[in-house]
């Protein structure tokens, strides 16, 4: 398979100078196209930092990454939106929706930024709010949704424009243990339809859930092996 | 650019979502246009009030005067001096404006009379319109006809009906006593004008040729203080009056003399004109600053605004926004909030002038101008723009993962 992320010893310091802080340790990682990964860490082991560098947020202090075949190490600031826009799904563990616009006005954000026009922008934001089970609520604003709601519109927004990779930064971290399965269920349904995506969570039975595990500490990561646990079986997306 | 509108449409819906504050922002605005709008209103409609007025009362005229030094050697106008200014180009009629008074034998009873005695400019120095018969004319001047005009009210007080063209009136002045033949009845043009003024008062008013002063006993072509020259507007008073006054002087010899003077009413209307601009200048740069404290205003909001929605920012960012974007997006609100705060402040502006302007005391109508109109809406848009500016670029430079992590 194609590689679709590519990172070379990638350091990330903090700070330089006296009290530096490297938050990234020459890391190296490679995720290919339709990979589940999991990359798993406490507080503190740099896997926010990677998240960040990961989702074109930030750039590298020492490294090379390699996005799609292209090197956005060191991007500016405009050209990394451009990119993250086109390459990359958020899906935050605080939603992340903006509050004044109802469900299908943030599902078209990312579209809007591209430049698509209003008809076909309407189309695929519904397309992408059906295949979250929220075709009844595209009126809605976040507050009159609960927070398995919300966080399946902002799988909606992050799906919609279709990006190689989706990037969910502890997506159940402030879900009940109903909706954690409901959007599991839906993270997982999309690896299944070939889409690739990367979990950053601290919970080990999260990161059981997918296929790759990848475990960072200090900065530098410490494992990187297939899970044994994951099942192949058939899970639909989870309806209301 | 298609992106634009949806800015605007962004901008929108963030000043719907945010009522109260929005209009509050507006508020500065709405207050500084409003003020210069009814400044410029009440401002530019009494200057165009005055400016009428002027016009009826004095456009056009020019008064000339023998001086101190012309008395002294005894060298007054005469009549042939009008006459050839009349011929002067841009001259329409000359008159020396007698007046005095007498007293007058009607039906109704004994009446004092002003008279007055003009030449061919005075129909219009008189500011009157002829009702019925007809004004006295060149013909009438030259001859010394005993004829004369008498305002209608008067002719009311002295006969008790209008109906009196061709009857004769009986007028003393001096001690002698000559029948004036009614050819005309007429009527002020403006009877409420600000500046006009009654000479009258409540004296029987007759005008007649200067001419028929003859028949008192007065020598009319010779020793005249003064005359009135009016202009048919083809050529600039100020030149009409330069060669009314080379021509006097080269009449009577009195080059280097100076013994003739003028009055140009066309400068003094100028110059009430530029002091009443200089007026209204003045309080609208005044409410000019209200206007800068409004804009200042709207930065402030701005300013909260972009701290409130940090967040936002950041994940607007995280989707894609380029700076670009973001600028536009905050930049289109500060905008459009100032024009619609311009655009409210125009109608209450408008509203506001109307209502000083109907003031009994005053009641002429504002001179509101599109272009002021115009000038208010593109002025307040520049505001929201240029105040808008700061906040909108300090919002776009946000990094996104800072923006992100602040709640």
């Amino acid at each position: 398979m194609e590689k679709l992320i590519e990172i070379q010893d990638m350091c990330k310091i903090y700070n330089p100078g006296e009290n530096e802080v490297w938050a990234l340790n020459h890391v190296n990682l490679e995720v290919e196209e339709g990979e589940y990964v999991a990359i798993i860490g406490h507080s503190g082991s740099g896997k926010s930092t990677l998240m960040n560098m990961l989702g074109c947020l930030d750039v590298p202090t020492r490294g090379r990454y390699l996005l799609h075949g292209q090197d956005v190490s060191y991007m500016t600031d405009n050209e990394l939106s451009a990119i993250r826009n086109v390459e990359i799904g958020f899906i935050f563990q605080g939603f992340n929706l903006i509050g004044n616009l109802n469900a299908i006005a943030n599902v078209e954000l990312p579209l809007v930024y591209r430049g698509v026009d209003r008809w076909e922008r309407r189309e695929l934001a519904e397309e992408a709010l059906r295949m979250v089970g929220l075709e009844k609520r595209m009126t809605h604003k976040p507050s009159e949704m609960s927070g398995g709601q919300q966080q399946r519109v902002a799988i909606a927004r992050a799906i919609a424009a279709r990006p190689p990779v989706i990037l969910a930064d502890e997506p159940t971290g402030n879900l009940d243990s109903k909706s954690t399965q409901e959007i599991m269920g839906i993270l997982r349904g999309l690896h299944r339809e070939g889409r690739t995506v990367i979990l950053i969570t601290h919970d080990d039975e999260i990161a059981d859930r997918a296929r790759r595990i990848i475990r960072i500490m200090d900065g530098k990561i410490v494992e990187d092996v297939i899970n044994e646990n994951y099942e192949e079986g058939e899970e639909t997306y989870a309806q209301e | 650019m298609g992106q634009i509108l949806e800015y605007i449409k962004m901008a929108l819906s963030n000043i719907r979502a945010n009522k109260g504050r929005s209009f509050l922002t507006m508020l500065g605005i709405i207050i500084g246009i409003s003020s210069v709008i009814t400044i410029m209103g009440v401002g530019n409609g009494f200057e165009e009030e005055m400016n009428e007025q002027l016009a009826a009362f004095a456009g056009g005229q020019i008064y000339i005067y023998t001086n101190s030094e012309g008395q002294k050697n005894d060298e007054y106008l005469n009549s042939e001096d009008m006459e050839t200014i009349e011929e002067l180009e841009g001259v329409s009629g000359t008159s020396p404006d007698y007046m005095e008074t007498g007293t007058t034998l009607a039906p109704k009873g004994t009446f004092d009379v002003t008279l007055r005695g003009g030449g061919t400019a005075q129909e219009e120095i008189s500011g009157i319109k002829i009702v019925s018969g007809r004004y006295y004319n060149k013909g009438d001047i030259s001859t010394g006809s005993h004829v004369c005009v008498i305002r209608k009210k008067d002719a009311l007080k002295a006969f008790g009906t209008e109906d009196i063209l061709g009857m004769n009136l009986e007028v003393s002045l001096y001690n002698n006593t000559v029948d004036m033949t009614i050819i005309g009845i007429s009527e002020s043009k403006n009877e409420d004008n600000m500046v006009s003024y009654d000479y009258a008062g409540d004296s029987i008013s007759l005008e007649m040729p200067y001419t028929a002063f003859e028949a008192f006993g007065w020598e009319t072509s010779e020793s005249i203080y003064s005359f009135y020259v009016t202009t048919d507007g083809t050529v600039e008073s100020g030149v009409v009056a330069q060669n009314a006054l080379q021509l006097l002087n080269r009449r009577h010899y009195s080059q280097g003399e100076e013994y003739y003077q003028m009055q140009d009413y066309n400068d003094q209307v100028g110059q009430v004109n530029s002091m009443l601009g200089m007026i209204t200048g003045f309080i609208s740069f005044v409410a000019g600053i209200s206007l800068l404290v409004g804009g200042i205003g709207v930065m402030n909001i701005m300013l909260v605004s972009v701290t409130e929605r940090t967040r936002e920012i950041g994940i607007r960012k995280s989707l894609g926004a380029k700076t670009s974007s973001i600028t536009l997006q905050f930049l289109a609100e500060s905008a459009i909030i100032s024009c619609i705060g311009g655009l409210i402040g125009v109608v209450i502006g408008i509203g506001l002038a109307h209502a000083i302007c109907s003031v009994p005391t005053l009641g002429f109508p504002p001179g509101i101008h599109v272009s002021t109109i115009l000038f208010a809406t593109l002025f307040s848009s520049g505001i929201g723009i240029f105040f808008g500016l700061y906040p909108a670029r300090k919002a776009a430079k946000l990094s996104p993962i800072e923006a992100l992590r602040r709640n």
